[in-house]
């Protein structure tokens, strides 16, 4: 089941390569949001104890609700262009994409030979970070880059959850990247009261360079 | 835990006051008497007459005591410095700003002596998370464009980066799998001691993600972009501090990870991934020095190359290691010197452009001349600490000549470059002599804390004390190296 999920989870990862409408990312956020609730329920369903629950139910709210909505808020009041401008033709984005998701599919699956991984979760995870990382890159709005941080984290939190049953207390501080997501939606919306970047895009942050 | 309570009360209990206290006298009074005592307790823990207990969160060993010196150190000087650098007259916007300023600076110090004194890796991450959120309105000080570019840089560099230490901590965790570490805390001391049961695959891949990831904090090449623009943007103390201390908080994380991994046949692969680390940062120094034409950055890319040597040095192993330790110490003092002194050219000419600046020797004496000495301490002139320890870190090279001629040749070029900017600011004639700027320049705290500073770092390195150096073999020691 929590392969069916991890699978689930990369197509939305593909979908989010092709798409080029911000509309369209939070809604991913949001099915994001949910499959991850979804897998890292399975650890309780398991032991049946309320510590467990939290994780799920607080990723559910902040990942599936809060964020995207107030990623929502942002695009109406900032009056931001629905479209991406992404810096690559989405042909050759989709190819890259689907190259190093390949990549990582077998060298997890090698990896799963010798160590105790489970290769689909792992790659999957693995995936989510690495379009994560090419969203921030090959897109120029500000507002892309904090959802392209978000799937990242998401990546994160699904490979914390594929590590083990018992969950260490450190995959749950892993929740604590949100605060950075806050912090930067934040700092868009103050941004914008302050009117000190005309555009937020990442063409305007061009002044400091050697 | 006495020690404990005297080292993070004080601020905590501070960040409350200080909100809630508007008057900025009284909010600097109380941050400095935060920072005398913290001081005061790292001097004694560093010096042994109090020794704090230890259990699986906190750990107080050689290398913490060290680094907590050195934070101890810069934050002291750093807070008697800002309340003479927030009355300067300055625009408007910063008002805002300064009625952070104090909050910030304890919430800064707590973060940082906690990320220290961690010895759950847990604890860490989330300390340094804490100290990148809350040196960003740091940055954000003179609240104009560029201040925005650079906080935003930061912030988003720092936290791709922080995901990724996180990444390499889940793999840590991995590696433990089916051990007797399974399901059981990030706890340093207990890794070290099992060492040798961790899954090395993952270990390596564990180490990749920490140094990567930390890298955006440390300020090692390829992920020293959002750094440089931090530094320098912020206000020359926030700077200073985060060169001086900063660095160094997020390079202990690294350690960690890397101590966890000197027993077992990793540690080969760690010191190789540390030495090209370290050899790329040299590289990028020594190309944007003769590119840049911003004192402020110039400053900053010589802290990229300084935590390079550092690296290089702990890397090679040695007397090496020593090296590095020692100069952990050294840089961190040298660049509150620089960034302080910077700082007061800014203000005077305006700009943070070098070809604006001229003949600072003349118009500025105190600065002037403390700038230059920094310079020099900073490019390792004898008789400065610098000197000293870029000596053991070249000595522990020996025995790799290639990569000891690589490193002479591009800390020659990067001497060169660097001169030819400070030289410039300090001795160029003004093109137009009528339109100078009236600067008349008298002694003050900055100039004090400067000068107190240098003394300090010709005491350390010409008599250098043997509580120190003790401190260091100790540190060099728990690394599994005897010299």
């Amino acid at each position: 089941m929590e392969n069916v999920l991890s699978i689930l989870f990369c197509l939305t990862l593909l979908y989010l390569v092709v798409t080029s409408r911000i509309k369209t990312y939070v809604t991913i956020l949001r099915i994001q949001g949910v499959l991850l609730s979804l897998i890292m329920i399975f650890p309780f369903i398991e032991h049946l104890s309320v510590h467990l629950l939290i994780i799920p139910i607080v990723s559910l709210i902040v990942k599936a609700i809060i964020i995207p909505r107030f990623v929502n808020k942002i695009v109406i009041d900032l009056d931001v262009k629905r479209i991406v401008e992404p810096s690559i033709q989405p042909f050759n984005f989709l190819l890259l994409s689907v190259f190093s998701m390949s990549v990582l599919f077998v060298s997890a699956h090698v990896l799963s030979g010798f160590t105790t991984i489970e290769p689909i979760p792992f790659a999957s995870a693995f995936s989510a970070m690495i379009i994560g990382i090419f969203i921030i890159i090959f897109r120029k709005k500000l507002i892309i880059h904090v959802v392209g941080f978000l799937i990242l984290e998401n990546g994160i939190l699904l490979f914390g959850t594929s590590l083990s049953a018992e969950m260490p207390t450190i995959v749950e501080l892993g929740a604590l990247l949100d605060i950075f997501v806050v912090v930067f939606l934040m700092g868009i919306v103050i941004n914008r009261i302050s009117s000190t970047f005309a555009q937020p895009d990442v063409t305007a942050l061009g002044r400091l360079k050697d | 835990m006495p020690e404990l309570f005297l080292l993070t009360a004080l601020p905590l209990l501070n960040i409350g006051l200080v909100y809630f206290l508007k008057n900025r006298k009284i909010q600097y009074s109380l941050t400095l008497l935060a920072a005398t005592v913290h001081l005061l307790c790292s001097l004694l823990i560093f010096s042994g007459f109090l020794n704090p207990s230890e259990n699986d969160f906190i750990r107080f060993d050689s290398l913490t005591k060290l680094f907590l010196m050195v934070l101890s150190n810069v934050y002291f000087w750093v807070t008697l410095v800002s309340y003479s650098y927030l009355s300067r007259p300055n625009i408007v916007k910063e008002e805002k700003s300064k009625k952070l300023y104090f909050m910030l600076l304890n919430l800064y110090l707590l973060a940082n002596t906690l990320a220290l004194i961690s010895n759950h890796l847990g604890l860490f991450w989330v300390a340094s998370e804490t100290t990148t959120l809350c040196v960003a309105p740091l940055i954000f000080y003179y609240r104009d464009e560029e201040a925005l570019e650079a906080m935003w840089k930061y912030l988003f560099l720092v936290s791709v980066g922080i995901a990724f230490a996180f990444v390499g901590f889940l793999f840590l965790t991995l590696s433990a799998n089916g051990t007797v570490l399974d399901g059981k805390q990030l706890v340093v001391t207990n890794f070290i001691l099992n060492a040798e049961v961790l899954n090395p695959i993952w270990l390596k891949a564990a180490f990749i993600f920490v140094f990567v990831g930390l890298s955006t904090k440390i300020g090692i090449a390829p992920m020293h972009p959002g750094d440089i623009d931090a530094t320098s943007n912020s206000p020359s103390p926030v700077a200073a501090l985060m060169s001086g201390s900063l660095r160094g908080t997020a390079l202990i994380g690294v350690l960690r990870v890397y101590q966890i991994m000197v027993p077992t046949e990793t540690a080969e692969f760690a010191r190789i991934i540390m030495i090209i680390g370290g050899m790329f940062s040299l590289f990028v120094a020594f190309v944007f020095m003769f590119k840049v034409t911003n004192y402020k950055r110039m400053i900053s890319y010589s802290s990229v190359e300084h935590l390079g040597l550092i690296v290089i040095g702990i890397g090679t192993g040695g007397i090496a290691f020593v090296g590095a330790m020692l100069h952990v110490v050294y840089n961190s003092i040298t660049k509150v010197v620089l960034f302080l002194n910077a700082g007061n050219i800014h203000r005077a000419y305006k700009s943070r452009e070098t070809a604006s600046v001229w003949n600072v020797l003349n118009a500025m004496p105190w600065t002037g001349w403390l700038f230059l000495t920094g310079f020099f301490a900073i490019i390792a002139m004898p008789p400065f600490g610098i000197f000293f320890s870029e000596l053991m870190i070249f000595q522990g090279l020996m025995a790799k000549p290639w990569l000891l001629a690589g490193v002479l040749f591009l800390l020659f070029f990067i001497f060169v470059g660097m001169s030819k900017t400070v030289f410039q600011m300090l001795y160029k004639a003004p093109p137009d002599i009528a339109n100078l700027p009236e600067i008349s320049e008298k002694f003050d705290i900055t100039h004090f804390a400067s000068l107190i500073l240098l003394l300090m770092l010709i005491g350390l390195g010409l008599f250098l004390p043997s509580e120190l150096y003790e401190m260091v073999t100790n540190i060099a020691l728990d690394f599994g190296i005897i010299l």
